[in-house]
């Protein structure tokens, strides 16, 4: 068809156009609308209009240059939300062609005064035998002719949503080849609506349907909003062999839908399955002769899909607005306090005089008590972080900002834990440069020019307290130490460590700002301007869904920031237990000396305590990430490698790669952290840097959030950063562009062969 | 093509090509190889080394500007404020050249300079950014910096060996 395909054809011609122009949905509405099936009046948006806005704008090299970036397979799922989102905000601001728009707004003149419903129709998308249901957008409720374009942009931009990216070889996704037709209907809204099953998705081998039915519009079936009335029907004959009430609130007595209801959908099934020749998974909506279908495709069976699929887990971790509303409660009001109170319960128990089998059971108490948390952790804490990229998400549709990631400027200056403990070492590090006498001391233990150690510390502490100024210090560290370092960070107790603590104060009272950091400049505009400017775009009678938004994603924030470190608190308290166990069994001879307890080990430890025979203990190998050598040869090193911009700022320093808690007491002020991951449990040593590179990516995590809070230039998502940089070598940041560069800005250019 | 036509070439005149003299066809040629080739190979020398760098850029209209930008902490940034020479090459080779003689390449030499922010960085980023506009955050961030080349001269160079040259007017 190619050049003289139209930029719109009417839903009842979409089928005869070709699936090829109009995607695997709008051909199957126009197979149903052919067949005499009562489906929404609407037109698709071909592919030749999706094209033509791309070469227009640019946009095939943008996202060429967002999905090669890096290579995919080494990418986390954050830096792919990432991916998506920057797309996303690209499609936005790119204007529709002319004579696209006018082709998409002159049929759409007929449903001016009704609401719209905007569907994906992807190429590809829902052929028999596979369905990728849910990996793209479909907007309901569009209301204007800009309303209009805005949707089939975000529609559009939903080829590349973060789910279609991480499904990319499933859906052969390429630049070149990949292409999304919309469909436009009238948006019918009737008093059910529902999905059904031409065989039951969880065993397509019964006699069975599923039917599901809510109140309302369909979208809050599919987005999970609302629990539905759940049928089971044999395929046979219609009879029903089950139903199954949902929770809702206001829910009346008796089932939503009438047997009539019923029947009529599951004979439904039976006959699209006729016209399409597969069982089919149905949206629908209304009831008798009212009775629509707004959708069909191919069922997917559960057990076409790999359980162990992390794509799945991932695809839970993007809850909708009411989802979000119910585990923000949860988290904030039962969740967090009872993480708190644990820990705090744990810290509070005497543990040190139990007998062996005593302490053998606490270990193990502890240790399903951390599991647990952990649990809580993945299942409720990582999903709410979704309050952040919704607000993102939200915020970027309606301002369409310059810099995708301007939303943040709504979170800035939430209170954290990590932030106030922050502030507490600042505190401490004031009151040294202001007693100079005491700085000294500080300055000259143990040793000038040696490490501190743990072991040193009583006599160091001796030291401080008996210069002028030293034991209120003294006393305001321990404080500093019980209040916010009652943390573990890769196994190790950080109260325990006063040492390094110490080391951090003193580095924050000697350095002057990094002389590195150049062209850092901070953002000054307030969180109030960030969220006046979201409500200004929405318009006030959507103020309150702003709200809620923004209030969810501070929550989300503040959340992702202290959960870290409060199931660091219960970590540390196994932990305590583990090495009060590991140095009985040192004092027996059953352990070597210096073992390193981690998580892993506690319960190796608890059952030697109960051990009658008094074997001896052999611990695993942490699990640590360790430097290892790049493949390849000597000379073959690196000089500039990528990752993403994730705070602005240009600095050149030397480098501190920082795995464990020694290396805390050997990174300087004015170095760049090179490091795995920035854990809320180390950042107390980020106002250090003057530059940072971690490997974990994503423009949300902790490290990025941090950085830009200090105004530190940050790139992550650098795969080999550990492998590639050593300790002392200079490197440049560029938290602009996402680029570090290895070696000295001063070079000297070859001029003849090295011997 | 016959030779004739790529008059003057490099076993011609000796005397310089000016703008008016010059055969129309090769500025066409010149000007439709910058404009299908998106990117080009910068040569920066410095300690008496060459040193080239794959660059993307952009011409202005009358083909007596060229822009491109790199980042500040990278070799030609470094060699660029030392030395502001430059050439750029730029070329149509195939993936499989099967056929060498249709070929062209061009070497376009000039001077460069850093272009301060402010309207003239406001037009050549645009220039560069509308050539190429997944550029468009690389091209403003703070750590880029943009650079014009003033071409001193065009050098053409097709059927493996046939040179024609061009000299544009300055702006």
């Amino acid at each position: 068809m190619g050049a003289t395909l139209p930029l719109v054809v009417p839903l009842s011609e979409a089928a005869s156009t070709g699936e090829k122009w109009v995607g695997g949905k709008a051909a199957r509405l126009s197979e149903l609308l052919a067949a005499g099936y009562r489906v929404p009046h609407g037109f698709c948006i071909t592919t030749r209009a999706y094209h033509r806005f791309l070469e227009d704008g640019g946009l095939k090299k943008r996202i060429d240059m967002e999905v090669g970036r890096k290579e995919m397979s080494s990418m986390r799922w954050e830096e792919i939300w990432d991916a998506a989102l920057r797309i996303r905000t690209a499609f936005l601001r790119t204007p529709i062609p002319l004579d696209v728009s006018e082709a998409i707004i002159d049929p759409f003149q007929g449903f001016a005064v009704s609401p719209l419903a905007v569907r994906s129709s992807a190429v590809g998308e829902d052929s028999a035998g596979r369905s990728y249901a849910g990996l793209h957008e479909s907007l309901v409720g569009v209301l204007g002719e800009k309303a209009l374009l805005d949707a089939v942009r975000v529609v559009w931009a939903s080829l590349w949503s973060d789910a279609a990216l991480l499904y990319r070889h499933e859906l052969e996704l390429d630049v070149t080849r990949s292409a999304m037709a919309v469909v436009v209907q009238q948006l019918v809204a009737m008093d059910r609506s529902g999905v059904g099953f031409g065989r039951d998705p969880r065993d397509v081998n019964q006699d069975r349907q599923l039917i599901e039915a809510v109140p309302g519009l369909c979208r809050d079936l599919v987005d999970g909003a609302v629990d539905p009335d759940r049928w089971l029907v044999r395929r046979s004959n219609g009879e029903i062999i089950e139903w199954h009430p949902g929770v809702r609130t206001g829910r009346t007595e008796g089932p939503l839908l009438a047997n009539e209801d019923v029947g009529l959908i599951h004979r439904t099934l039976n006959t699209i399955e006729t016209t399409l020749g597969w069982p089919p998974d149905i949206e629908w909506t209304g009831r008798g002769t009212e009775f629509t279908v707004l959708q069909a495709r191919p069922v997917t069976t559960a057990a076409s899909r790999d359980d162990d699929d992390r794509r799945e887990w991932y695809l839970s971790l993007r809850p909708g607005m009411s989802k979000l509303e119910a585990l923000c409660k949860r988290v904030t009001e039962d969740l967090i306090p009872e993480l708190e109170a644990e820990g705090r319960r744990l810290a509070g128990e005497s543990i040190e005089d139990l007998t062996d089998e005593g302490l053998a059971d606490a270990i193990s108490t502890r240790a399903a008590i951390y599991a647990r948390w952990k649990k809580t952790y993945w299942d409720e804490f990582i999903p709410f972080a979704h309050g952040v990229r919704q607000l993102g998400t939200y915020y970027n549709d309606a301002v369409k900002p310059d810099d995708p990631y301007e939303f943040i400027g709504i979170l800035k200056h939430q209170p954290m834990i990590a932030t106030e403990r922050n502030a507490a070492l600042r505190h401490l590090a004031d009151y040294l440069k202001n007693h100079p006498a005491l700085l000294d001391v500080v300055r000259n233990e143990p040793a000038a020019g040696s490490p501190l150690s743990s072991e040193d510390w009583p006599s160091i502490r001796e030291t401080i307290a008996s210069v002028d100024g030293g034991p209120e210090f003294i006393e305001e560290f321990e404080r500093v130490c019980e209040r916010y370092m009652d943390v573990a960070y890769n196994g190790e107790q950080l109260d325990r460590r006063p040492d390094i603590v110490l080391h951090t104060v003193l580095e924050m009272a000697v350095s002057r700002t990094a002389p590195a950091i150049a062209a850092t400049t901070m953002d000054e505009t307030v969180p109030a301007d960030y969220e006046k400017r979201l409500l200004d775009a929405v318009g006030p009678e959507r103020h309150e869904e702003a709200g809620s938004v923004i209030a969810i994603a501070r929550l989300s924030w503040t959340l992702r920031d202290d959960d870290n470190v409060l199931l660091g608190r219960v970590e540390k308290q196994l932990l305590r237990a583990a090495k009060i166990a590991a140095e009985r069994l040192e004092r027996s001879r059953r352990l070597e000396p210096d073992a390193r307890i981690t998580v892993e080990s506690a319960p190796l430890l608890s059952a030697a305590l109960r051990d009658a025979a008094g074997g001896r203990v052999v611990l695993p190998e942490p699990n640590a990430r360790e430097r290892q050598a790049l493949p390849g040869t000597e000379e073959e090193t690196a000089r500039q490698i990528v990752g993403q911009p994730a705070a602005p700022g240009l600095a050149t320093a030397r480098a501190r790669v920082v795995l464990s808690t020694d290396d805390f007491s050997h990174f300087h002020a004015g170095e760049v952290l090179i490091c795995d991951a920035i854990q809320p449990t180390m950042s107390h040593i980020v106002p250090l840097a003057a530059g940072i590179v971690e490997r974990r990516g994503g423009m949300l995590i902790h490290g990025a959030i941090i950085a830009r809070e200090f105004g530190i230039p940050c790139v992550n998502g650098v795969s080999h950063a550990i492998l590639s940089i050593a300790d002392g070598e200079i490197v440049t940041v560029d938290g602009y562009l996402g680029i570090v560069t290895i070696g000295p800005p001063e070079f000297d250019l070859e001029t003849a062969r090295s011997a | 093509m016959s030779v004739d036509e790529t008059r003057p070439s490099s076993g011609g005149s000796s005397v310089e090509p000016s703008t008016d003299d010059v055969d129309p066809r090769l500025v066409e040629r010149i000007r439709r190889l910058v404009t299908e080739q998106p990117y080009g190979v910068l040569c920066t020398q410095g300690q008496g080394q060459p040193y080239g760098s794959m660059i993307a850029f952009a011409f202005s209209d009358d083909l007596s500007v060229a822009v491109f930008a790199t980042p500040v902490a990278t070799r030609k940034y470094r060699l660029l404020s030392e030395c502001d020479h430059v050439a750029l090459v730029v070329d149509n080779r195939p993936d499989h050249p099967n056929d060498m003689m249709k070929i062209e390449a061009l070497t376009a030499t000039g001077q460069t300079t850093e272009v301060e922010r402010g309207p003239e960085f406001d037009e050549y980023s645009q220039l560069l950014i509308d050539r190429h506009p997944q550029l468009e955050s690389f091209v403003r961030a703070s750590s880029c910096a943009l650079f014009r080349i003033d071409i001193f001269r065009f050098l053409h160079v097709t059927r493996f060996q046939e040179v024609g040259q061009w000299v544009p007017r300055s702006r």
